[in-house]
């Protein structure tokens, strides 16, 4: 590892202004987990890290007036497994965290970089997609608020500017919408996935009225599937109805071919999955 | 025999405690004054000659010490080519490179960031030449990967390669055996099948470590070694030696597998360090594992003839995939290959067993050496055969096994072999018998049992030192090497049984080869058998001083005076030694020209497994719900360390058999780290494994056992496909059983096979 700059700025204006609209060496660092692997890969040679630790105000959990509940960029994802008012509000993003990575990265690993690293293979950016979920950005330009549906430009990459922070996450009230996330490994039980699919449902019990589908890992970008949720939009909740929908997101889903499995393969992961995944959100159990 | 106390016990690692508080000592700790990091600078194409190399920007960076190719190594070694069976790897590359990865200079530096960043600034320019990965293609490629064959000499059977060129093939062994084509023409059914293993790697958490150390009187080499005397033996040989001007030492290993066998850095870092006079440590990364050495990828095809529900005759094609460099792939050729054909009584046998070159990171002992290659493809083909003549798979084996008395494939009378035990076991903790639930919807349950056998490698010597110091207390000195197998442990018991003393209060010193002395290695489950007959000898040598001193003393026989009662009278303080000394090696016939010998091997070991998987018929997940691991392992020294080897290699071999595939592009590994290349977590690991040894005794070995290292890894794999093929009816014959493989076998079974 060469030397290079580390920074601790103790306010957001003061992490903004560190950061270079136009330098790839100078990037923030929050929890480090993804990051750190990248640069002992050599894959990444910082010139300057500015790290987001000793920011104030990015740690906080609060509910708003309009029932939404917005979570601070840096909240560790420990944290959040742990919320009693994360669970009230998703449980489905309680459930996620078990099976999210390990302890010891959860631990470290905050939300805002999970979102921001924009790894394909994460998990938490298909269960706050499905979740309507968006996230408020802030730069020298001024503050802005980005569907975390559209923050994926691509492989790796978001739409953010290099001097633009995410500060906190929003997640609307989910009213009687029902969601769930499922991974399948292919090389060993714990592993990046090979696919991710969360799925959020709104439905009285016999038809569904309206569905988020999403996928990840298995896609260059954590992608919602809008043939699938227009296959379930008005229809008869039911296995029949899970399978046709299955069928709909393996026609859509534009899936890649990597070590974890080839396309047409994962074409199948993503069909059966996206049937599993709306079976296991609309379980009568309560277990969701 | 009298009650044993100390043999048969459960005693604790005598390394336990020092391991756990991470007191015990690894070459990867070290640090010695002035002493200087090596990188290596790797090739990045698979076979080329090297035009150009400009080491000029790196020599310039600041903090690099010396950038050395193999011109500088030329100028202390003159003849810079080492190997086991072939003098065919060089220190670093000499005007060619064969592999990508293959070392071809490296950077010294006092700081190892600095090596790190200045080995990117070498530049290579290559020419490249035709390549070749494949072992089948290996046979008959055009693509040569070495112009001339330089056998070692060390083996004598591969003195008439020497000089031959325009092949690939290092080795080829061949059996013949009664009359093959009759019986094929006269049985009632003739069955063929091809089945392949994938390249997978050792992965020690402690990756390959070593330290070259310039003395005044010589060279002392650290390292993270399996084979200390083989180490001194080639270092002093490649510098023109005498063997005592090089010192190896070998503290505790963070495990080998196989790995870490004959030279790996050893002769790079003693040629670095003669060059600069100072101490030079080489560390790999856990990546650059990936380009040290892997086990064999192989190819095997088997032919067997059935009458009257009898295999008559089997004939058995293997190619091995070793890799650029020999290593000891022509070894596992020959002494797994005679085992091709299983622990079967079968009178008509013909096995054709070839170690190719390819343009691949070589290929050396991994686990097993080569058996667990061999039993995927032998039990698989016999579990198809049993399907298709309808006959149950535990009765179809039970008929046809070897049993103790009758003659295996080279003719060798099979001796201590509890091959039919072993099966019973299995098929008894598998209640075989008993009803079985065969799931239903999506998920669907199926068993399989495999059995595999395996001979040690043969002829090879152990010598051990037992010394009683004059207060009683016995130290060990041998050169077996503890990597985490419990050797350290055993040696102690079997002297403790000997000298009638707690096998706690025995000393094992580490190989260091200026004290303890020379041992073949410790590989292929041999030390509990060859070290463990010499320290069970050392140990009577010295029990029979005692009681010499005792009668020189006046003592009466039997008079049991303490020890150190008898040192005090004979030096009249407490002062002196008693040295008892054991050498071991079996006795050993050579195969003639048909593979043919009467003693083939020391001892045998077997190994049996039985599996209960679910599988997913949506996804080709397979889940294994049990898994039973049965061996041979004589009587077990130490119960518990045994039960943790068979469990150990079960699981390694489980990751070999369900996950684990080293992949490439034009030679290159895409996945070479271990987040892309997953070995079994705690999750991967059947909740349900039972480990067993049967009661069994090895008659030759020190107190009836014999090696337990690799008999865990025998019968996995095929137990699993065989489970596959029960659960539900597809048949997969390349490994990994990965869940995409199964998945498209369904499909292809549905006849609607999935696209590429």
């Amino acid at each position: 590892m060469t030397p290079f700059e580390l920074a601790e700025p103790a306010t957001l204006k003061e992490a903004i202004a560190l950061l270079d609209p136009d330098d790839p060496t100078v990037r923030p660092i929050a929890g480090g987990t993804a990051l750190m692997l990248m640069m002992k890969a050599g894959v990444f040679r910082p010139g300057r890290l500015v790290s987001l630790r000793n920011v104030k105000g990015l740690t906080a959990i609060e509910p708003m007036p309009d029932g939404a509940l917005r979570i601070g960029a840096m909240m560790p994802l420990a944290a959040l497994e742990r919320s009693a008012t994360v669970r009230a509000h998703a449980p489905v993003i309680t459930r996620t965290m078990r099976t999210l990575s390990n302890i010891r990265v959860r631990n470290v690993a905050t939300i805002g970089g999970s979102l921001a690293h924009a790894d394909p293979h994460m998990d938490m950016p298909p269960v706050l997609i499905a979740l309507g979920a968006q996230v408020v950005a802030a730069s020298p330009a001024g503050e802005r608020t980005i569907a975390v549906e559209t923050l994926f430009a691509g492989y790796y990459e978001t739409v953010l500017a290099r001097n633009e922070l995410i500060t906190s996450v929003i997640i609307p009230a989910q009213g009687a919408r029902r969601a769930a996330y499922l991974k399948c490994t292919t090389r060993a039980v714990h592993d990046w996935p090979a696919l991710g699919v969360a799925v959020a449902v709104e439905s009285d019990g016999t038809t569904v009225r309206d569905a988020r589908v999403v996928v990840s890992a298995a896609t260059e970008t954590p992608t919602r599937l809008d043939g699938a949720e227009q296959a379930l939009r008005g229809e008869t909740a039911g296995d029949a109805l899970w399978r046709q929908a299955g069928e709909a997101a393996a026609a859509e889903a534009e899936t890649i071919s990597d070590g974890q499995g080839s396309a047409a393969y994962k074409r199948q992961l993503v069909r059966v999955y996206v049937a599993r995944a709306l079976a296991a959100a609309l379980k009568p159990d309560g277990a969701n | 025999m009298a009650t044993l106390t100390q043999v048969g016990r459960s005693v604790p690692r005598l390394e336990g405690q020092a391991k756990v508080t991470g007191r015990a000592e690894y070459v990867h700790n070290q640090r010695l004054p002035g002493m200087l990091y090596g990188k290596i600078v790797r090739s990045t194409i698979a076979h080329g000659r090297i035009v150009k190399l400009d080491v000029g920007a790196a020599q310039a960076l600041e903090g690099v010490h010396r950038v050395v190719t193999i011109d500088d190594v030329l100028k202390v070694v003159p003849n810079p080519f080492y190997g086991p069976a072939f003098h065919d790897q060089p220190i670093l590359a000499s005007g060619k490179v064969h592999y990508v990865g293959e070392p071809v200079a490296v950077v010294l530096a006092r700081d190892p960031h600095v090596a790190e960043a200045a080995a990117q600034l070498v530049e290579a320019e290559y020419e490249e030449l035709p390549a070749v990965f494949d072992e089948v293609e290996a046979m008959t490629s055009k693509a040569i990967v070495h112009d001339e064959l330089k056998p070692a000499g060390t083996f004598p059977d591969l003195k008439h390669l020497k000089g031959k060129r325009d092949t690939n093939v290092a080795l080829d062994f061949h059996l013949r055996r009664g009359d093959v084509a009759a019986a094929m023409s006269e049985a009632d059914h003739v069955f063929e099948h091809t089945f392949r293993t994938q390249q997978v790697l050792h992965l020690p958490l402690e990756p390959y470590v070593s330290i070259g150390e310039p003395t005044d009187t010589g060279l002392t080499i650290h390292t993270a070694s399996q084979s200390p005397s083989f180490v001194r033996i080639e270092i002093a040989r490649l510098l023109g030696w005498p063997e005592n001007k090089v010192r190896v030492k070998v503290p505790y290993l963070g495990g080998g597998f196989g790995g870490k066998l004959y030279i790996k850095l050893e002769a790079l870092v003693a040629a670095l360090a003669l060059l600069v006079r100072r101490p030079v440590k080489i560390s790999l990364t856990m990546e650059e594992q990936f380009y040290t050495l892997t086990k064999h990828a192989s190819t095997f095809r088997i032919k067997s003839a059935i009458k009257d529900g009898r295999i008559t005759a089997r004939e058995c094609e293997v190619w091995w995939n070793g890799g650029a460099y020999a290593d000891i792939g022509p070894r596992i050729t020959q002494k797994s290959g005679f085992t091709a054909p299983g622990p079967y009584d079968i009178d008509n046998v013909s096995i054709d067993s070839y170690s190719l070159y390819t343009n691949l990171t070589p290929a050396g002992a991994l686990r097993g050496f080569g058996v667990p290659q061999l039993v995927w493809a032998y039990e698989s083909h016999t579990d198809m055969m049993a399907r298709a003549l309808k006959l149950d798979p535990v009765e179809f084996r039970r008929k046809n096994l070897l049993s103790d008395g009758r003659p295996q494939a080279t003719g060798t009378l099979m001796k201590d072999a509890a091959i039919a035990a072993v099966l019973d076991r299995v098929a008894l903790r598998m209640n075989w018998n008993g009803p079985f639930e065969r799931g239903s919807g999506t998920v669907k349950r199926g068993r399989g049992i495999a059995i595999g056998f395996k001979a040690s490698i043969s002829p090879t010597t152990s010598i051990a030192i037992v010394n009683v110091s004059a207060d009683g207390s016995v130290t060990l000195y041998c050169s077996t090497v503890d990597m985490g197998q419990g050797s350290d442990t055993a040696n102690a018991q079997i002297i403790a049984e000997v000298l009638n003393i707690p096998a706690e209060r025995v000393k094992v010193v580490h190989p260091d080869t200026d004290v303890t002395p020379y041992d073949m290695a410790t590989l292929g489950s041999r030390s509990l058998y060859h070290m463990g007959n010499a320290v069970r000898l050392a140990a009577e040598d010295a029990r029979d001083k005692l009681a010499a001193l005792a009668r020189e003393l006046g003592l009466p026989e039997g008079s049991n005076v303490p020890v150190a009662e008898l040192f005090q009278k004979k030096y009249k303080m407490q002062a002196g030694n008693i040295i008892g000394t054991g050498s071991y090696i079996p006795s050993y016939v050579p195969p003639d020209a048909s593979g043919q010998t009467p003693e083939a091997t020391p001892f045998w070991m077997v190994g049996g497994a039985g599996v209960e998987i679910e599988v997913d018929t949506e996804t080709g997940h397979v889940h294994i719900l049990k898994l039973i691991n049965v061996v041979d392992v004589g009587r077990p020294i130490n119960p518990r360390i045994v039960e943790t080897q068979i469990s150990g290699a079960a699981v390694m071999q489980l990751g070999f058999t369900m996950q684990e595939k080293m992949e490439f592009d034009a030679g290159q590994v895409t996945n070479a780290s271990l987040a892309d290349y997953k070995i079994p977590s705690i999750l991967d690991i059947p909740t349900d494994m039972q480990n067993e040894a049967v009661e069994a005794e090895q008659g030759s070995g020190p107190f009836g056992g014999k090696g337990v290292g690799e008999s865990g890894t025998f019968a996995v794999s095929p137990a699993i496909a065989n489970a596959i093929e029960d659960a539900v009816g597809v048949r997969l014959t390349a490994l990994p059983l990965s869940a995409e493989a199964v998945y498209r076998a369904l499909r292809e079974a549905q006849g609607a096979p999935l696209e590429e």
